[in-house]
């Protein structure tokens, strides 16, 4: 447990820094925070995909097989690395917080 | 008949309200049934307790053994990382809008029904300069705290916070004064001023007034009862030194700020409530159920809330005896009822005062 803690003016009890370690191995904490980064990640994803999915059969506008085939173009394919990137960065932006020293 | 305006703010992106919808069934999850963290977790300190043949004699104690099991410690990482999920996806999300939504508030700033009261001179006393449960900036410091309260607390409460749900239903339970005579009302430290709109829509007659220290929790309160429809002023003003004047209020309110609150200022405001409160007038109280009632799971959670989740005066609040206070200020107080809430540990109590 880390043990950076700041006290108000007032008193009261001391409030833990910006980076608290819970599992005595930051690495751990941050393993910890990412795999339930990764599942709301995935969350987005499904959630998106369901109503996807829902609106495209009621209106009849899409098969299954239309989406398999897809190939994005230029622009598309730009847009997804960017979409990549920022799912990158949401996931992964944890192992920035691991202190060097212990 | 017309649809309610929705006053949550409008998120940025579907994947921003995903994201939070996450986070909402994650906490239920974790502070619920689904990981089960009270249940196991009391259970073995009931167990441990058993063993040493006596009770956990204070917080540290059983801080100490709760961090010896390793489901202790992930309780914590799960408990601080969801807190801190939800804060990240919002800030974010009101980020990419920031001038949208500051204008918005600029539109509404001088529109009815109900009026904002800013101080321009107002000072910030040193004790409320606190991140409290971690939202960024605290209560004051950023333009947009409003909004972000007003999503986070609706991500905190799980469902009882989608459209004022749970202001309403604890409105509805404070007690007129006997006489019957209720034309003034003060809703203490009324953040987005929730609790403010349920007062005057159950006494519509009544000048309901809400004050709070932060103007941007200010704007968006009056935002936020514009849009309703509800004649409600809004006022920066300190709840410890209000400004009124004696026994001006047939209802004066306190929804959760008891906890944020360190003892010496506890004290001020009951006084304060208490000068400003007209005799045979309520003073109702929401907040955290004290120590002494607590499990000692629940005794662990009320620590960990107050140092990992920046509430640095909720132990002393939680072990202070508020019906002596009350009293000691001249409230005659109704036996305290406990508002029992699944999960979180944070169970509420009422204190009903009358002021005699």
């Amino acid at each position: 447990m880390s043990e950076i803690t700041q006290q108000t003016p007032e008193g009261g009890t001391p409030i833990a820094g910006e980076n608290p370690v819970y599992l005595k191995d930051p690495v751990l904490d941050a393993t910890v925070r990412m795999v339930v980064e990764l599942a709301a990640q995935v969350w987005i994803e499904r959630e998106r995909r369901i109503t996807l999915e829902s609106l495209l059969e009621a209106q009849g506008t899409l098969s299954r097989a239309a989406i398999e085939s897809f190939k994005p173009d230029a622009a598309q394919a730009a847009a997804l690395k960017r979409e990549r990137a920022r799912f990158i960065e949401d996931v992964f932006k944890e192992l920035r917080r691991i202190p060097p020293t212990v | 008949m017309s649809a309610v305006p929705e006053t949550l703010p409008a998120l940025a992106e579907r994947a921003d309200a995903a994201y939070l919808d996450f986070v909402e069934g994650f906490r239920e999850y974790i502070l619920g049934k689904g990981a089960d963290f009270e249940d196991r977790l009391n259970t073995v300190l009931l167990t441990e307790q058993a063993r040493r043949g006596q009770p956990w004699d204070d917080v540290e104690q059983i801080r100490e053994y709760v961090h010896s099991l390793p489901l202790g410690r992930l309780r914590d990482r799960l408990s601080r990382t969801q807190q801190e999920m939800k804060w990240f996806a919002l800030r974010r999300s009101f980020e990419s809008q920031r001038a949208e939504l500051l204008a918005e508030l600029d539109r509404y700033d001088a529109r009815g029904p109900g009026r904002l009261e800013l101080d321009p001179n107002f000072v910030h006393p040193p004790y409320v300069n606190v991140h409290f449960h971690l939202q960024p900036g605290g209560y004051y410091k950023d333009a947009l705290s409003g909004y972000l309260y007003h999503y986070g607390t609706k991500v905190f409460f799980r469902g009882d916070n989608d459209h004022d749900e749970l202001h309403a239903k604890l409105v509805a339970r404070v007690p007129a004064p006997a006489d019957g005579r209720v034309e003034r009302i003060l809703d203490l430290a009324c953040s987005i001023g929730q609790s403010s709109t349920a007062f005057r829509r159950r006494f519509p007659s009544a000048e309901v007034t809400g004050i709070d220290y932060s103007a941007p929790m200010l704007r968006v309160a009056h935002r936020r009862a514009a849009m309703l429809g509800d004649d409600v002023t809004f006022a920066q003003r300190l709840i410890e030194k209000t400004g009124y004047a004696d026994g001006q209020f047939d209802i004066t309110f306190a929804f959760i700020v008891f906890h944020e609150l360190p003892l010496r200022i506890i004290h001020e405001t009951v006084r304060e409530a208490a000068r400003v409160t007209r005799r045979g007038g309520i003073f109702a109280i929401y907040d955290f159920t004290g120590t002494r009632d607590k499990s000692p799971y629940q005794r662990y959670h009320r620590w960990f809330d107050a140092r990992h989740n920046g509430e640095p005066y909720s132990q002393d609040f939680c072990d202070c005896d508020m019906n002596a206070i009350l009293a000691d200020n001249g409230f005659e107080v109704a036996a305290a009822a406990l508002g029992q809430r699944s999960g979180g540990a944070g169970y509420m109590t009422n204190w009903f005062a009358t002021r005699v």
